[in-house]
């Protein structure tokens, strides 16, 4: 049900961005009172840095429009971010606005009723229509709640992108099933390639390929069907996946020490030619972006989507998304002067971030996207093509099992645990924090 | 000098500060903790009283023992390798090193100065295998043992050993001055009159030198001890725990079960658990200082 | 027998050598590998020397890495604790072993019982307290729980070198007509040099390289310490910018050595007399 609703969302979504010019600048006729107030953001990006760059853009704008306010910005690394939002959530010291994480982790805060519903506030603001209704679609989807309680950083699809010159090389076309996928894996090693290049000490660059298979063999809820109980985390479909993934690592096809590898490495590791194939978001395309870090060109890299295995299960057209960390907003320190500079941002991220960096974060943008780049094109057209999503593999745990779920994806891949066990291990987790 | 010694201004002025601060921020969140481990979840989110419920967790829970085996194992080799290692390039300061003494000595404890954290990255560095060799990798490499090339910080047979290799890196220089120092102590004649007794080399330690230096052997021991026991800083810059667990120590499943997991009862009952192993090691090392 | 212990010896010293060139050689790379390139990491093998020397390595670290603010409060932190940790050290000491009062040995014994105290337990209450008298995000809430952690351990190694101390020495500058606070500051605390200086190196060793505490109770950018600073920094240079992150490291290694040059022979030979009383 929920699929076929997103479906529509995503189709509505293109029409919705082409029109949004008109939408943006009706908004814009309430006066801005100019209310004193100091906003703390936490980030995990600093301020010359991705989002980063953005958020410092639209306070610093804002800040013109309205003397009165200030900012402060605080970082904190990725790793650390749920543990101190934990932390400030559990002291009642919350900072105005957040990064944070969609899926469980933001669950927990809306049932200790620690957030603002964010829907509600648009609607009320009357910007609503600023959002890019599919993100939104998602964001309702990963809450499980009927409007949204955080504002998205990204509108991304994930997927499989490769290195054109080591396919020519190796003679092999981009896969559309499974089997072609595995195909082509066997040929790029016989070839003396590595096929792979995967984070495996970030961890999640791993688990998201278990979930590819996972979720084309089972379907896009196998995840959250294993969370509501009414499918074992242990069961054979589940325990297939951690094995294809363990088999790869055993081929060889991740190259010597994956765990030691982190999601930077691997991605230079794809553009400077030393693995063929490396999965990740479309929030990629700055490093590809970026020409003395992208030594492939601006044309050497493509991307597919995760290979088919039943037209039926999980379609052609069905792609990973998510909206990336989200913003939230602290119940306690919102006020009148948040919701102004709210308005002022959800009005004017969208265009800063195509304009800025030629990348879409879920808001609708009214500048050309004619002069983006080719990968930025790339993923525009592959969000185009999209009619539903699927979510990533933590996306339904708690934190507790997404940590085990993430930590022991190494020694699975080291072949220390086997792919039995390491789907018990997550069963395990989530029994023992349901106690 | 009785008055002098007896002034009760004086020992409240010299006691007072230190003892109310000691209490406030040491003793006092100890006893707390015993309190906090009898609820579960965690203050202002779901904080409920639970009886002795979170002291059977400790029992079926795998991640614990793996934690507390983990531990163990660091505490083992780390201690012994810092001081025993730190004890042979004291020795060789005072007998073997003529020329350079002074500078290779400032040079040996320069790593103590380091940052943990920094260290760590350093050794990520050199233990490295992919997408280029780290510094080990590319010297066995470059030396004809490719076959002892291997991701030595990615694989669970290797990593615990590569951190505790990190970590005596980092203390024996330390300990090694702390040695020194005692072995200078040590008169000459003592050492002299062994010698002509026929006391060489292993033998004149093992006789002569080490009954004389135990009281140090054994503060430097406690010093260790106490260092390796919270096992944190070091892990978490070089492994951040893993691969899986393979490098995560009670301290560092502590901080994730109570911050992460926001599980803050059942993480103050793995923190008297630590506790606990201080007590007990701190007695077992104390046993050693009561022959004499 | 003679043939046999000569033996040994050399094979010990090649055994040392190696010992002292493991201690040495990652600090000499560290260093080279400061000024290396981007390009020159993949391009030739991890032993091999700097080409040049890329001084933007430094620029970025001291500019975009934030070195020089990490580098501020890690020194004001470590110091100013330092500082009430010898200055506990000593009084408390004093006060427990030459002093006359009725309850000398319990408080002894009750400082004494911290050294068993890990940091981890503490953590959460200590949050709980910290955030309650608002003392999260500050300065303040890291020194104060260094001095407390640091007070153990530096007054049971203050105590076993003062109860060594001949009780003449004082007596002698009481019939001089010494007070007790002139006492201990011109014949008690110079007697106790070595023993200080122990405590700086051991304690400066333990705050400096601290983790937890200030991962926990601070968020500020700008109250960072150079271990959480450094922690962070993969990810403020995206792409992993080794060069930079070397020249950090080498960074904050740098007025360590100087400090620690100046102040050597005192540390050695301080650390050498003041920790076999232990």
């Amino acid at each position: 049900m929920k699929k076929k609703l997103l479906a529509t969302m995503l189709s509505a979504s293109m029409i919705m961005t082409m029109a949004a010019g008109s939408v943006s600048l009706a908004a814009e006729n309430t006066e801005d009172p100019q209310l004193e107030k100091t906003i703390k953001i936490l980030s995990i990006w600093a301020e010359d840095n991705d989002n980063g760059v953005l958020i410092k853009s639209i306070c610093d704008q804002y800040k013109e429009i309205n003397p009165n306010f200030n900012y402060e910005y605080e970082l904190v690394s990725a790793d650390n971010l749920k543990q101190k939002v934990a932390t400030l959530a559990a002291s009642n010291d919350l900072p105005d606005i957040f990064v944070y994480e969609a899926g469980k982790p933001i669950v927990e805060l809306i049932e200790a009723d620690k957030i603002v519903d964010v829907g509600a506030e648009l609607k009320t603001l009357g910007i609503e229509d600023n959002l890019n209704p599919s993100a939104v679609a998602l964001l309702k989807n990963l809450s499980g709640t009927d409007t949204i309680y955080d504002l998205p950083l990204g509108h991304n699809v994930e997927g499989f992108w490769y290195n054109k010159a080591l396919f020519e090389e190796a003679g092999v076309e981009v896969p559309n099933t499974w089997d072609e996928f595995e195909d082509v894996l066997k040929t790029l090693s016989d070839k003396g390639i590595q096929p792979l290049a995967a984070g495996g000490s970030d961890k999640w660059g791993v688990t998201r390929l278990i979930n590819a298979y996972a979720v084309r063999t089972m379907g896009a809820d196998a995840l959250s069907k294993a969370d509501q109980g009414e499918a074992s985390y242990t069961d054979e479909g589940y325990v297939a996946a951690a094995q294809k993934i363990q088999d790869w690592a055993t081929a060889g096809y991740f190259g010597e020490g994956v765990t030691t590898v982190d999601m930077n490495t691997a991605g230079t590791m794809l553009m400077s030619g030393d693995a063929a194939i490396f999965y990740n978001g479309s929030w990629f395309t700055s490093n590809l972006n970026n020409e003395s870090e992208n030594l492939a060109g601006a044309d050497g890299i493509g991307f597919f989507n995760v290979p088919v295995v039943d037209e039926t299960i999980s379609p052609a057209d069905e792609y990973s998304m998510n909206c990336g960390n989200i913003l939230c907003f602290s119940k306690d320190k919102y006020d009148e002067a948040s919701s102004y500079f709210l308005k002022y941002f959800v009005e004017n991220i969208g265009n800063e971030a195509m304009e800025k960096q030629g990348s879409l974060k879920g808001y609708t943008y009214d500048v050309s996207d004619d002069s983006v780049s080719g990968y930025t094109k790339v993923v525009l057209d592959e969000i185009g093509k999209a009619q539903s999503a699927f979510t990533w593999w933590e996306a339904t745990m708690n934190s507790e099992t997404s940590t085990v779920a993430q930590e022991n994806v190494q020694t699975l891949l080291n072949g220390d645990m086997t792919a039995l066990e390491y789907m018990e291990s997550i069963q395990d987790a989530h029994d023992m924090s349901a106690l | 000098m009785k008055n002098v010694l007896a002034n009760k201004k004086a020992i409240a002025l010299f006691v007072v500060p230190a003892l109310v601060l000691y209490t406030a921020i040491v003793a006092l969140p100890v006893v707390w903790s015993l309190y906090y481990s009898l609820y579960s979840g965690s203050p202002g989110l779901k904080w409920e009283f639970c009886g002795l419920d979170n002291y059977k967790m400790l029992f079926n829970d795998k991640n614990f023992k793996a934690a507390l085996i983990v531990n163990v194992k660091y505490i083992a080799v780390v201690m012994f390798g810092q001081v025993g290692l730190g004890l042979l390039l004291a020795l060789m300061f005072k007998f073997w090193l003529k020329k350079f003494k002074t500078i290779v000595r400032t040079l040996v404890f320069f790593p103590v100065v380091l940052p943990t954290v920094a260290v760590g990255q350093l050794f990520a560095k050199i233990y490295e295998i992919q997408p280029n060799y780290g510094l080990l990798n590319s010297l066995l490499d470059g030396i004809g043992l490719k076959s002892l090339v291997q991701p030595w910080i990615g694989q669970a047979s290797t990593a615990l050993g590569s951190l505790c290799v990190m970590d005596i890196w980092v203390a024996m220089g330390f300990y090694s001055v702390i040695f020194y120092g005692a072995l200078l102590d040590i008169s000459e004649d003592v050492v002299e009159a062994a010698r002509i007794d026929g006391a060489h080399g292993f033998s004149l330690f093992r006789y002569v030198l080490a009954p004389l230096l135990r009281p140090v052997i054994i503060t430097s021991l406690v010093f260790s001890f106490s260092g390796t026991v919270k096992m944190f800083e070091s892990a978490l810059a070089l492994t951040n725990g893993g691969p899986g667990n393979a490098t995560k120590s009670l301290s560092m499943y502590m901080y994730n079960v109570s911050f992460s997991y926001s599980k803050v009862g059942y993480g103050s009952v793995i923190a008297i658990v630590i506790f606990l192993i201080c007590v007990i090691g701190a007695t077992i090392i104390g046993k050693f200082d009561k022959k004499d | 027998m003679k043939k046999k212990f000569k033996v040994s010896s050399v094979l010990i010293k090649v055994f040392i050598l190696l010992l002292v060139i493991v201690e040495v050689y990652p600090l000499f790379w560290m260093l080279t590998a400061s000024f290396k390139q981007g390009f020159e990491w993949s391009s030739k093998p991890a032993y091999a020397l700097n080409e040049g020397f890329y001084v933007q390595n430094y620029i970025d670290a001291w500019t975009r890495g934030h070195m020089s603010t990490f580098f501020k409060n890690s020194l004001i932190n470590t110091l100013v604790s330092l500082v009430f940790i010898v200055i506990f050290a000593v009084t408390v000491g004093f006060a427990v072993t030459k002093m006359d009062w009725k309850w000398k040995d319990r408080v002894a014994k009750y400082f004494q019982l911290g050294i068993m105290v890990p940091v981890a337990i503490a953590l959460i209450p200590l949050f709980q307290i910290y955030n309650n008298v608002g003392l999260i995000n500050t300065r303040a809430s890291l020194i104060l729980a260094y001095i407390a952690f640091g007070l153990s351990l530096s007054i049971y190694l203050v105590t076993g070198y003062l109860r060594s101390l001949p009780d003449e020495i004082m007596e002698a500058s009481v019939i001089d007509g010494c007070g007790i606070y002139k006492m201990m500051w011109h014949v008690v605390v110079p007697l106790m040099k070595n023993a200080i200086v122990t405590v700086l190196v051991l304690q400066f060793f333990f705050k400096w390289n601290d983790l937890l505490f200030s991962m926990t109770f601070i968020n500020d950018t700008s109250l960072k310490t150079v271990q959480t600073g450094l922690l962070y920094f993969q990810n403020e240079f995206g792409a992993k910018n080794w060069g930079a992150i070397f020249a950090s490291v080498s960074m904050s290694v740098m007025p360590m050595l100087v400090i620690y040059m100046f102040l050597n022979k005192t540390v050695m030979e301080g650390m050498a007399a003041g920790a076999v009383k232990g």
